[in-house]
């Protein structure tokens, strides 16, 4: 599918090519103008290219690091299930792998030994084991077991031990540990290992093995011991729960042949009668979808981020064709006069715009490979682990040839497509006034008509846009598309009968409302919308798009405001009136390029604020989303009485102030709107206990919304007292924190859900009357007499709170050392959250250095203009040098009217940055506390403006030197 | 034959704008100009000289009357037929030159050729031929920027010439020379008026040009002195 996509993309450049090929030699003197016109001026081409390649060079990029993120993924799947293609297990009552009989992994291995699809099938034992080793003292809960037999590494490939050395499988008494293993247990060979089950077991460390494709399995953190031991552990004689299948070919091709096996298979079990929760599980093929699925979405972060960018070289070339065909007006005039069609014109900018998009798309390409490697290169110090290091991130730097030609051919369709549609308006000319260089006069009635009727296009389409999506979808961006058509459609019929000022700027500010202000959201769009990635997008855009016709239509005010504050010397008048007219009078330019500034420059601190909210946010989210507590504990079995065994534990009662038994499990919540079967965790806390065990008095958790306004230990005390309430965690709260894919449903306060256990199958209808502002302990809270009506009986999840000056770690070594026989795990809600937001800060440091390639475009856009304004404006130089104005004037009125352009597209896109910030952090749900990052924010403004000065000192300068008399005599 | 009107314009009028801003530039003129005939129109500046030449060349869109190119309504014809027409059987000439700077002289020249469907090699040869009789058979592959006003004026006199068109529309064609290169550009226009036997129609300020010239059209206020 995707060869046929590459091969359709190819025959549609290369189409292009041999249409334009034929188009050059039937019109071959078109063609020769136009590859005159690309060689005119070099300087000017390598700008028009720079500005050209950026969108190719952000769709490569993007592209590559999807690539290369795959490509780890895809390597780290193969080395954590290796030669495991299908497995068949039975996880139907959702308590880990079920055990079923020996017999049944001999029948079908008897059915499937002439199977030549099929390796070899290995019957396993899986499951979860708290280990000690006696050596060093140590305990790890949660490590996986895995039981097989030795001869099993014919078909699962060898262990293969630190030294290099291949090894069988371990023999009985034997304990193979990976190397995630041995360092969590801190285990050498020879060190002798209780292993803690169901029942407990005496082993042996016979070798410590790498993390490839056989010790890595399950991802890591393994305890391999001979079947008959892990049997005995798991309490399951003469049973196994895991049969794990091996395709016939190599490695890599195992997986091609997973749909024929698991038809046989599954045919097989029914035949031989095996449980019918037992069933084949595409075990390999699932695993490498959802790698390739993770890279995808991370391709996608960066692609969405990149659209900015991409729309703002749009605009670059739509401003370079438009200011082309001004400078060339005289020529194309004349070229009329003398006959040329029309048609013959577009394609002399068409063949124009052909060679720089083949140009630039190649040239971006590369770049974009180049930029790509950067940023893997960045993955690599950032996100290396110890199952995945820095130097496997960056030898599975990857570029696939797929996506070469999908970035070249992209960024060449983008561009030729904004080439056409720019050369057709190019070329739209009256022949005398172009060949006497007259302006063009003001829009007639009919162009109003015209227009009014396109906007009633528009309006529909936004209407019928927002209708079908305002409640039926979960993507906000989608109704912000439709309000934002519906504004411009309405301003543009408005444009027929009322004043261009009033009704433009009366749109701009709509589009600045719709967009900046999230309560009309919530009360235009109901609750049922999420923060998409594509909304900030789309928020951005209209956002720009908003600020900027209130300016434009309005900037004949603001010119007059900054020309008054700058003074009233003379001299300094004169520069700041001229300098400062010519943006007005070009409006259609000056929109282009303050639009490509502000949204560059909006990305860019738009991430940046978003990074810095989030690191501004840790202490108050350890605060929001631990509750007060240190640890979440969970442990194997059930440990009843907990609190009371910490209080007389000498050791212990010293570290733990309070300790919350919570009843756990795992249930099934339906409520209108969710996903039929939606599982989630089932919490409840127990009533009439002491104060130290007492959750609903000592939590410190808030609630972002509640039923008929109760304060927060209101809720709390009608949960206790009314079996027929529930709580639920924040993430089925509306308009949150944007999830980069995914969808948790959503509920108000006041939804009935139907509770079930699918154990049970006990049912309870609930009513929600809090939605918790945190979202680390996933689930929904019940009264206990609710939860033990359902079947949660067992207390196996903990809140923990140490006493004050406790190490954390001390007290969870050693509440573990105490509890590891029944395998208590206890997670450290600091710990968690600051290594998670530490590969989110990490994401966004790399997105503020991807975004910041967009400025390549806003350097390009201003570059070029001024290139063209020393040309266009030479009379009036030698006018101005004639009437008195030194060389040093002509140069401030230059930069002042570029200064005066980057400053306020860079003020645009960074107040509605921060402002878009500010309403993320307001309902996000606690994620997010808003924060701007002043010094980043004003380097990022420094450079923007420096990289903009730079660009133009050139032209100005040398619209400075001009001789006047030069100057005055001058015609284009 | 020499004395077939070529250019035919009955009470032709061009109005800008509309309602109360409404400017007439061309007031009812009617005229008739003879193959061979050499014309100037003079008249002081805004009097509607070069609105004028523009709507008889076809241009420009008239309001009202009937402007004849050889016996053909210019302004019945569609767009494309009036950029055929222009390209075979009229020349261009204007104050400011006008010439592709991406092109050398000979390839200015040949354009009109090239676009009238005209073979390559043919094109390249009568262009060479026309610059040479201009006294510019030095000067081919140089490119406008490389050349004198004078230079280029004839360049743009042999681009509006080389495919021999029945009518030459010359607007101020001496406005931005000198005494030497107007009166060399005059000189020029009249002798191949007189070789080829083409109309030529100049809009002038030039006493000199007008006094070179058959007949002199005066304007004013959109209308001939009559």
């Amino acid at each position: 599918m995707a060869d046929a996509f590459v091969v359709a993309l190819i025959l549609v450049v290369g189409g292009a090519g041999a249409i334009t090929a034929l188009l050059a030699l039937l019109h071959r003197l078109s063609f020769r103008i136009a590859y005159r016109n690309v060689k005119r001026g070099r300087w000017r081409t390598v700008l028009l290219i720079l500005g050209l390649l950026v969108g190719t060079t952000i769709v490569a990029s993007s592209l590559v690091i999807g690539d290369t993120v795959n490509s780890v993924n895809v390597h780290f799947t193969y080395q954590s299930i290796g030669y495991t293609t299908e497995a068949i297990y039975d996880q139907s009552l959702n308590r880990g792998y079920l055990g079923f009989n020996y017999s049944i992994y001999t029948a079908l291995a008897a059915r499937s030994s002439g199977d030549p699809q099929i390796a070899g099938i290995a019957p396993e034992i899986v499951g979860t084991v708290a280990a000690f080793d006696r050596s060093t003292g140590l305990p790890q809960s949660g490590l996986n077991l895995i039981g097989v037999n030795a001869n099993q590494s014919r078909q699962l490939g060898p262990f293969v031990a630190d030294d290099g050395t291949h090894l069988a499988g371990p023999g009985p008494a034997q304990l193979y540990l990976d190397d995630q293993a041995a360092s969590d247990l801190g285990a050498h060979v020879g060190d002798p290992v209780l292993l803690f089950g169901a029942s407990s077991a005496p082993a042996i460390v016979a070798a410590i093995v790498q993390d490839d494709t056989r010790g890595g399995f399950l991802f890591g953190g393994n305890a391999f011991v001979d079947l008959a031991v892990a049997q005995q552990i798991e309490n399951l004689s003469g049973q196994v729960n895991f049969l794990a299948v091996t395709n016939a070919g190599a490695l890599a091709e195992t997986s091609q042949l997973t749909g024929p096996v698991s038809a046989t298979l599954n045919d097989s079990l029914k035949a031989i009668g095996a449980p019918s929760g037992l069933s084949v599980h595409q075990w390999l093929q699932d695993n490498l979808a959802t790698a390739e699925s993770a890279g995808s979405s991370l391709s996608t972060l960066f692609l969405v981020l990149g659209l900015f960018s991409i729309v703002a070289g749009g605009m670059l070339i739509v401003g370079i064709f438009v200011m082309l065909a001004e400078e060339r007006k005289g020529e194309m005039g004349m070229l009329r006069a003398i006959g040329l069609k029309r048609r013959e014109l577009v394609l002399i900018f068409y063949f124009e715009g052909f060679l720089y998009s083949a140009g630039s798309a190649l040239a971006g390409t590369v770049l974009g490979v180049g930029v790509g490697y950067g940023l893997v290169y960045a993955f690599s110090i950032f996100f290396a682990t110890s199952q995945v290091s820095g130097a496997a991130i960056l030898d599975s730097f990857t570029v696939t040839s797929a996506s070469l030609v999908v970035a070249y051919v992209v960024g060449f369709l983008l561009t030729l497509a904004t080439v056409a549609i720019a050369s057709g308006r190019a070329s739209r000319l009256n022949i005398v006034r172009a060949i006497r260089n007259v302006p063009e006069p003001p829009p007639q009635l009919r162009v109003y008509t015209f227009l009014a009727a396109l906007g009633a296009g528009l309006a529909a389409v936004g209407a019928l846009l927002y209708w079908r999506t305002y409640a039926g979808t979960t993507d906000l961006s989608e109704p912000l598309v439709a309000g934002g058509l519906l504004i411009l459609g309405v301003a543009l019929v408005g444009a027929r009968f009322v004043a261009n000022r009033i009704v433009f700027t009366a749109a701009g500010l709509a589009l600045l409302i719709w967009t900046g202000v999230p309560a009309l959201h919530h009360l235009l769009l109901g609750s049922g919308h999420g923060g998409m990635i594509f909304a900030f997008f789309v928020e951005g855009v209209w956002m720009v798009l908003g600020a900027i016709l209130v300016y434009i239509f309005n900037a004949d005010l603001v010119v007059a405001g900054v020309t008054r504050s700058l003074g009233s010397r003379p001299a300094g008048v004169s520069v700041a009136r001229i300098g400062l007219s010519y943006p007005s009078r070009r409006p259609f330019r000056t929109a282009i390029n303050l639009a490509i500034f502000s949204m560059v420059v909006f990305t860019i601190v738009g991430v940046a604020s978003f990074g810095s909210s989030i690191q501004a946010n840790v202490d108050q989210l350890v605060e929001s989303q631990s509750g007060g507590y240190t640890f979440f504990g969970v442990s194997q079995s059930p440990i009843p009485e907990l609190p009371g065994l910490v209080a007389n534990n000498s050791t212990l009662a010293p570290l733990f102030a309070d300790v919350v038994p919570l009843l756990f499990g795992s249930g099934e919540v339906q409520f209108p709107g969710a996903p039929s079967g939606y599982q989630d965790n089932v919490l409840s806390a127990p009533t009439g206990v002491p104060t130290s065990q007492n959750f609903y008095d000592t939590n410190a958790y808030n609630f972002s919304s509640t039923l008929n306004g109760w304060t927060t230990s209101e809720v709390w005390s009608e949960l206790q007292g009314h079996p027929e309430y529930a709580v639920v965690d924040g993430a089925y709260a509306s308009g949150g924190f944007a999830n980069f894919g995914g969808h948790h449903p959503t509920l108000t306060v006041g939804t009935k859900v139907a509770l079930s256990n699918t154990d049970t199958h006990a049912i309870s209808n609930l009513t929600v009357i809090g939605l918790l502002s945190e979202s680390t302990i996933n689930g929904i809270w019940v009264n206990p007499t609710t939860a033990r009506g359902l079947g949660y009986e067992n207390e196996t999840a903990f809140l923990l709170r140490t006493t004050a000056g406790t190490d954390p770690t001390v007290a969870a070594q050693r509440a573990k050392i105490a509890f590891f026989a029944e395998g208590l795990l206890l997670f450290d809600f600091a710990t968690i959250l600051k290594t998670s937001i530490q590969s989110t800060e990490a994401i966004v440091s790399l997105l503020e250095i991807y975004v910041t390639l967009g400025l390549a475009v806003g350097i390009a856009a201003i570059g070029i203009v001024a290139l063209r304004a020393v040309v266009e404006r030479r009379g009036e130089i030698g006018m101005l040098r004639a009437e008195g104005f030194t060389q040093r004037m002509i140069l401030k009125v230059f930069l002042l009217e570029y200064s005066y352009v980057a400053l306020l597209g860079i003020g645009i896109g960074t107040s509605l940055a921060i402002l878009l910030t500010y309403n993320a952090a307001q309902n996000s749900g606690g994620f997010l506390t808003f924060s701007v990052p002043v010094a980043n924010v004003a380097v990022i403004v420094l450079a923007a403006y420096a990289l903009t000065i730079a660009a133009v000192i050139g032209p100005s300068i040398k619209a400075a030197r001009l001789p006047p008399a030069e100057a005055v005599r001058y015609s284009e | 034959m020499a004395d077939e009107v070529v250019v035919h314009a009955q009470d032709v009028w061009k109005v800008y704008g509309s309602g109360e801003a409404q400017v007439a530039a061309l007031k009812g003129i009617s005229v008739d100009i003879r193959r061979g005939e050499m014309v100037a129109i003079m008249g002081p500046s805004g009097c509607g000289k070069t609105t004028l030449l523009n709507c008889f060349s076809g241009l420009d869109d008239i309001t009202k009357g009937v402007v004849t190119l050889e016996g053909v309504d210019i302004h019945r014809m569609s767009d494309g037929k009036k950029s055929n027409y222009r390209a075979m059987r009229t020349g261009f000439v204007f104050q400011s030159y006008n010439l592709l700077p991406v092109l050398d002289a000979v390839e200015n020249v040949e354009m009109p050729l090239l676009i009238s469907g005209v073979a390559a090699k043919e094109a390249r040869a009568r262009a060479t031929q026309i610059l040479q009789e201009m006294e510019l058979g030095d000067r081919l592959h140089h490119r406008p920027s490389e050349l004198s006003g004078g230079q280029q004026q004839r360049v743009s006199l042999a681009r509006a010439l080389v495919t021999r068109p029945a009518i030459v529309w010359a607007d101020e064609p001496t406005g931005n020379l000198d005494a030497a290169g107007s009166q060399q550009v005059t000189e020029l226009l009249r002798s191949l008026n007189r070789q080829y036997r083409q109309s030529i129609v100049v809009v002038t300020h030039d006493p000199e040009v007008a006094l070179s010239c058959d007949r002199t059209l005066r304007m004013r206020d959109g209308k001939f002195d009559s």
